[in-house]
């Protein structure tokens, strides 16, 4: 009974922390575009408050850069349990452009931290971001939840 | 308690009803516009396996070409894979693919053709750099100013050129303004392989008069264009650019002719190693030398092998004006006279 009101809540209430890790910012520009009344992210109870301390989804854009290996292991203990990762643009999937001969970036970053999900795009619209996080992040945190148990 | 009843009034409305049962995401925001350039579309079967793709691409990882197994049914296809997880959808690797129609299809950029020319045209102008003394009497010349210096070569402005011709005429190097027929290439090519191979079969019928050239003299024919027009009217049916291309191809064209009578051979066989191609072999049933004319490369060398100076090589130039009659001349190569007198 419990599990299933918790399940419920989690479901229909997502706080999502966007964590850019050394990427060129468009994809974060793109995120900020599902905010924007056109697509109005909060109508589907998605709440973007940038505090891993509270955050179910993180966000994650941007190649890993050096001084984000240490910190995105430490943002990502932060967020409390049950939490995924949702990783946008191609940058955390394989480096991109940046992922040059004799660069410095650590892609991916599922090195790092468990992706649960990726959409590739250089960057992605805001429609695919948004379709990425309803179609796994509900499930996924109510699974993520019952794992504890 | 009022508010209570308020919300109570206001949710019973049929407007707030039918809003919220038929609430759905606007079509613009649901799907892609027409004009979004998604990842690239991939049409195997058209590849050629060049790899401009993967050279254009800025991304590393994007594009890998790969060649499926063969088979019995043939050779496995050659073809790119994109990896969405790296491609960024730039588009470059469709605009660079040379196919037709294209492999690679990514927005439309690739399909706008550049117009090269305001004035409908079959000739464009073009500079040979290699031949231009940069007198810049055209740059003077040109009425529109569409030839001008870039980089230190005179340079053709195509999208400025009214294709007037005036340049050709002022210029006093042969060849180093071009006009060069934009359509049909591979017409241009047959049409001038049938003028070639007919000259060379005409040159080639003069046997006894090539053996009985004496040094230091010369061989003239006339050789009416008719007999070749209404063959070359067939692959480019425009007369004037036909008979434009055959001449300019004529003028240019400089035979290199190997005969030798097979009575006066000694069989020494020292021009059979000296071949660079093996095309010369003894046939031992004949008892004579043969020559294979397919794979000869004209290069002199077994004329210059021979002791007997049995071998002999000619060299035939042409010309071709407005009478529509073909002037050849022939004469005897003096190579070996020029090394004897050193």
């Amino acid at each position: 009974m419990l599990d299933s009101i918790k399940d419920v809540v989690r479901k229909s209430s997502i706080h999502v922390c966007i964590v850019n890790c050394g990427g060129c910012n468009g994809c974060d520009v793109e995120c900020v575009a599902l905010l924007s009344p056109r697509y109005d992210l909060e109508q589907y109870g998605i709440y973007v408050h940038n505090n891993p301390r509270e955050a179910d989804v993180l966000l994650l854009t941007g190649a890993v850069t050096e001084q984000w290996r240490e910190n995105l292991k430490r943002v990502y203990d932060k967020a409390p349990e049950p939490k995924i990762v949702v990783s946008i643009g191609n940058c955390p999937i394989s480096g991109d452009v940046f992922n040059q001969e004799g660069g410095h970036v650590y892609a991916p970053a599922s090195d790092f931290v468990p992706v649960d999900a990726a959409v590739p795009g250089c960057p992605p619209r805001p429609s695919e971001i948004l379709e990425a996080i309803l179609a796994v992040g509900p499930q996924a945190i109510a699974d993520r939840g019952r794992e504890k148990k | 308690m009022s508010s209570l009843m308020w919300y109570i009034y206001d949710f019973a409305r049929k407007a707030w009803t039918d809003a919220f049962t038929n609430a759905k995401s606007l079509p613009e925001l649901a799907e892609k516009p027409i004009r979004f350039r998604d990842f690239p579309k991939v049409n195997k079967e058209y590849c050629i396996g060049c790899g401009a793709c993967t050279v254009s691409c800025p991304s590393p990882n994007a594009i890998k070409i790969v060649r499926e197994k063969d088979d019995e049914s043939g050779e496995g296809l050659t073809y790119p894979v994109i990896t969405p997880g790296a491609c960024i959808r730039c588009g470059f690797c469709a605009e660079v693919c040379p196919t037709d129609p294209k492999t690679l299809e990514c927005g439309e950029n690739h399909l706008i053709q550049p117009e090269f020319n305001i004035i409908p045209s079959k000739k464009q102008y073009i500079v040979d750099d290699y031949l231009c003394i940069k007198c810049k009497k055209c740059m003077k010349k040109c009425p529109v100013g569409a030839i001008s210096l870039v980089n230190d070569k005179l340079h053709v402005d195509q999208l400025n050129c009214i294709a007037c011709g005036e340049c050709i005429d002022v210029c006093p190097v042969n060849g180093a303004m071009k006009e060069v027929f934009v359509e049909n290439f591979n017409g241009q090519k047959d049409l001038i392989l049938l003028a070639v191979n007919y000259i060379e079969d005409f040159v080639n019928s003069k046997e006894e008069d090539l053996r009985a050239l004496e040094k230091d003299s010369l061989l003239q024919y006339d050789l009416p264009l008719d007999d070749i027009m209404d063959e070359a009217l067939k692959i480019i049916p425009d007369e004037e650019v036909s008979f434009q291309i055959i001449s300019n191809a004529i003028n240019r064209l400089k035979i290199r002719i190997i005969d030798w009578d097979k009575d006066n051979c000694k069989k020494c066989q020292l021009c059979i190693p000296d071949c660079p191609t093996g095309c010369i072999s003894f046939d031992e049933n004949a008892d004579t030398i043969v020559r294979d004319k397919d794979r000869c490369l004209r290069c002199s060398i077994c004329y210059q092998t021979c002791p007997f100076s049995v071998i002999k090589y000619f060299i035939a130039k042409f010309s071709l004006a407005d009478d529509r009659i073909i002037h050849v001349t022939v004469k005897a190569s003096n190579l070996n006279e020029e090394i004897l007198m050193e």
